[in-house]
């Protein structure tokens, strides 16, 4: 017995000894450079569609290099970036977004700067728009795209049984809109709030940078403005107002974007606020694109900011994990040359997404896009979690939601807001 | 017993694999959560030495207060909801019954499915527009009583805390008919034979002949309140307005999405120690020797 014991024992250590120790002799041997790349493409949509049908060719006609598609969901992705960032197990290329969504990301050296290559874009992206993805002169990342976040899309056949012939230009004749059409039993908004992002991202971006201009933010952030500032308190309650109306549909806070737009886009809904990102779904999944029209938000009485302007940022960047060196970073910058080209810009364009470049378009692309296009000429405002830090989005994001609910004030949540950022 | 003298050290050795991985992922992290939580960190940056500030701002924050008050519910309604009905259904399936079978699977099938699928499900069914919940209460003309289950503070937790039951009757029916299986059956008998009734045995001779049994339930009910987490994380992620947050949502939200490392932190140790002083108060309570 005693024998058979022992002999089991050591069976068992040597196993679990094996078991660790299998990995350490492959991926010698094949002359293949692999570079891993995260992203948030799992939805089935055209943009998605167009980054991964040019991995696809890069692989083809690049045969030393080899680049893996690894998708997470969007709601997911970042956390997953950051926990992984921690523990210093970040892929080659991951999909990053500007501002203070990277800047964690550089301060921790997680990211390798850009600036050997960036010239090769000289003159084909305007500098306006890469120096999204700088941080002190550095870049880290090239944008793919621009990503308005305020839009407004309509049913235009809803708006005209409510006697709306175009959008409304102002506040005031968008709230008559949506009592015209709550009198009809439509209703108003499709709003899908579970995330508790789009009320902010979508909604706050635009009508706060039209009631207090677009330094504010920047501004409230060093401290030479304040978030109780009785504009910003004016912007948080049309929010409030709004749901006080019953603008929008009564699951807002128990569904999530995406289903909230196929809400709209089934017609349950005369409206939709979101941004660039859904113009392409939309289209696709319409019967009909010239009934749907798409607006800016509209002009608010009182407000110190331009009327013209939309929220919006750079996006589709890849960054480069800081610890490549010799043949996989020149793979690396390699990809990006090819990646980033004028071929894919057109291809985004085809696809629906509003590209930082100067191309042409034809009459094949659809109306909304042009016009949707067409808005970022006004000028870009600066959209709130793309700016804010952590801290302060987690609070407007939560406190927007329970402001829907009734149970914190405009006021209230302007001044934790002031409290956080001092 | 002398055999397991002599083969000791083959013991031992047997049992290294299994202790070598149980520490390194399990001993080893909770050891670098409490070095982690004196430490202000945000996951990329160096580290640095704060003390016990931590929880000092952990105990001052409402947020986290609320968190707490939102898991006892949850663990309130495990240990009231789910062992009282699990050991309910189970002595009434506990007798030669028809289809037997049949309903043990049906009340298993819950713990089998992915929790995902359970909170993507009952959040369909909890709907305010077109949820199953609704539908029936408008079909039947008491459309009144419709509310917006996950949507409306007030009722959010509620309707958690329906589905944590739901989700694991299951468990704790397969547990208590397993311990009841086991029940002698002379000893039953003889209680028919002085006469006892029905109502009387159960509560005189099976119930606490499986005592160690329920004991055993409401603690693995505590422990697994305590650390819920992905069921309320794919059903509400705490909200509307922090209405459903729980502890370890909590700890996960700060941790991850605010890149507050070291409060993250802290907040797992305070949720350690609590979940060890909650146990070690049941145990004495329940009475009887556990361990």
């Amino acid at each position: 017995m005693k024998k058979i014991g022992w002999l089991l024992a050591s069976l068992l250590v040597l196993i679990s000894l094996t078991a660790c120790g299998g990995e350490s002799d492959e991926a010698s041997g094949s002359d293949v450079i692999e570079l891993t790349v995260w992203n948030d493409w799992t939805e089935d949509r055209p943009e998605n569609t167009v980054y991964k049908d040019m991995i696809k060719k890069f692989n083809e006609e690049n045969e030393g290099i080899e680049v893996k598609i690894e998708s997470i969901p969007h709601d997911q992705y970042e956390t997953k970036l950051r926990t992984q960032a921690a523990g210093q197990q970040l892929p080659d290329m991951f999909r990053v977004w500007p501002g203070t969504r990277i800047a964690p990301l550089v301060e921790g050296n997680a990211l390798l700067s850009l600036n050997e290559i960036v010239d090769e874009w000289e003159g084909k992206i305007p500098e306006g728009i890469l120096k999204d993805y700088a941080i002190d002169g550095e870049h880290y990342a090239i944008p793919a795209n621009i990503s308005e976040t305020s839009l407004i899309f309509y049913h235009k056949d809803a708006l005209a049984k409510a006697g709306f012939d175009t959008f409304p230009a102002t506040y005031e004749e968008l709230k008559s809109l949506i009592e015209k059409l709550k009198e009809q039993n439509v209703t108003p908004i499709a709003l899908g709030n579970k995330a508790i992002w789009p009320l902010q991202s979508v909604y706050i971006s635009t009508i706060a940078d039209r009631y207090t201009g677009s330094d504010f933010l920047e501004n409230a952030l060093n401290g030479e403005a304040s978030f109780t500032d009785e504009r910003f308190v004016k912007a948080l309650s049309v929010i409030e107002e709004l749901a006080n109306m019953e603008a929008f549909n009564g699951d807002l806070n128990t569904i999530d974007e995406a289903q909230s737009r196929s809400e709209f886009v089934s017609g349950n809904t005369a409206m939709h606020f979101a941004g660039s990102w859904a113009i392409g779904p939309i289209l696709d999944s319409v019967e009909n694109q010239d009934a749907i029209g798409v607006a800016p938000f509209p002009s608010f009485e009182g407000g110190d900011g331009d009327p013209a302007k939309i929220a919006g940022v750079a996006g589709g960047g890849i960054a480069l994990n800081s610890d490549l060196s010799g043949e996989k970073k020149e793979a690396a910058f390699t990809f990006l040359k090819y990646f980033y080209s004028d071929e894919m810009f057109q291809k985004l364009v085809k696809a629906n997404i509003i590209v930082p470049a100067d191309v042409e378009m034809d009459d094949s692309i659809p109306e909304v896009f042009q016009e949707a296009n067409s808005f970022a000429q006004g000028g870009l405002a600066p959209v709130y979690d793309a700016t804010l830090t952590p801290e302060l989005t987690d609070i407007i994001n939560n406190g927007l939601q329970s402001i829907t609910l009734g149970e914190k004030t405009p006021e209230e949540l302007a001044e934790e807001m002031e409290k956080e950022s001092e | 017993m002398q055999a397991a003298g002599k083969t000791k050290g083959a013991i031992i050795i047997g049992l290294l694999p299994a202790i070598l991985i149980y520490s390194v992922f399990a001993i080893l992290p909770i050891i670098q959560s409490f070095y982690y939580s004196v430490m202000e960190w945000n996951g990329f940056s160096d580290m640095s030495f704060v003390g016990l500030a931590n929880f000092q701002a952990l105990f001052q924050d409402t947020l986290f207060w609320n968190s707490v008050k939102n898991n006892i519910y949850v663990v309130l309604a495990s240990v009231l909801g789910q062992v009282p009905i699990a050991l309910f259904i189970a002595l009434l399936l506990n007798r030669k019954l028809k289809g037997l079978k049949i309903f043990r699977t049906i009340g298993f099938l819950p713990v089998v499915l992915s929790t995902v699928v359970i909170s993507l499900t009952w959040s369909l069914i909890y709907n305010s527009e077109n949820g199953l919940i609704n539908e029936l209460l408008r079909a039947l003309g008491l459309g009144g009583l419709a509310q917006n289950w996950l949507g409306d503070t007030n009722w959010s937790m509620i309707a958690v805390c329906v589905t944590v039951i739901w989700q694991f009757v299951g468990l704790y029916l397969i547990i208590f008919l397993a311990a009841l299986q086991n029940v002698p059956e002379e000893v039953l008998e003889a209680a028919k034979i002085d006469g006892a009734s029905e109502w009387t045995t159960t509560w005189k001779i099976t119930v606490p002949m499986i005592w160690d049994t329920i004991i055993v339930a409401v603690i693995l009910c505590i422990a697994g309140s305590l650390k819920t987490f992905d069921l309320i994380y794919v059903m509400t992620n705490g909200g509307p307005s922090h209405s459903t947050d729980v502890m370890a949502l909590y700890m996960f939200n700060e941790t991850f999405s605010q890149l507050q490392y070291g409060y993250g932190s802290a907040v797992s140790v305070v949720i350690f120690f609590f979940s060890l002083i909650l146990i070690f108060i049941v145990t004495k309570l329940l009475g009887r020797k556990m361990l």
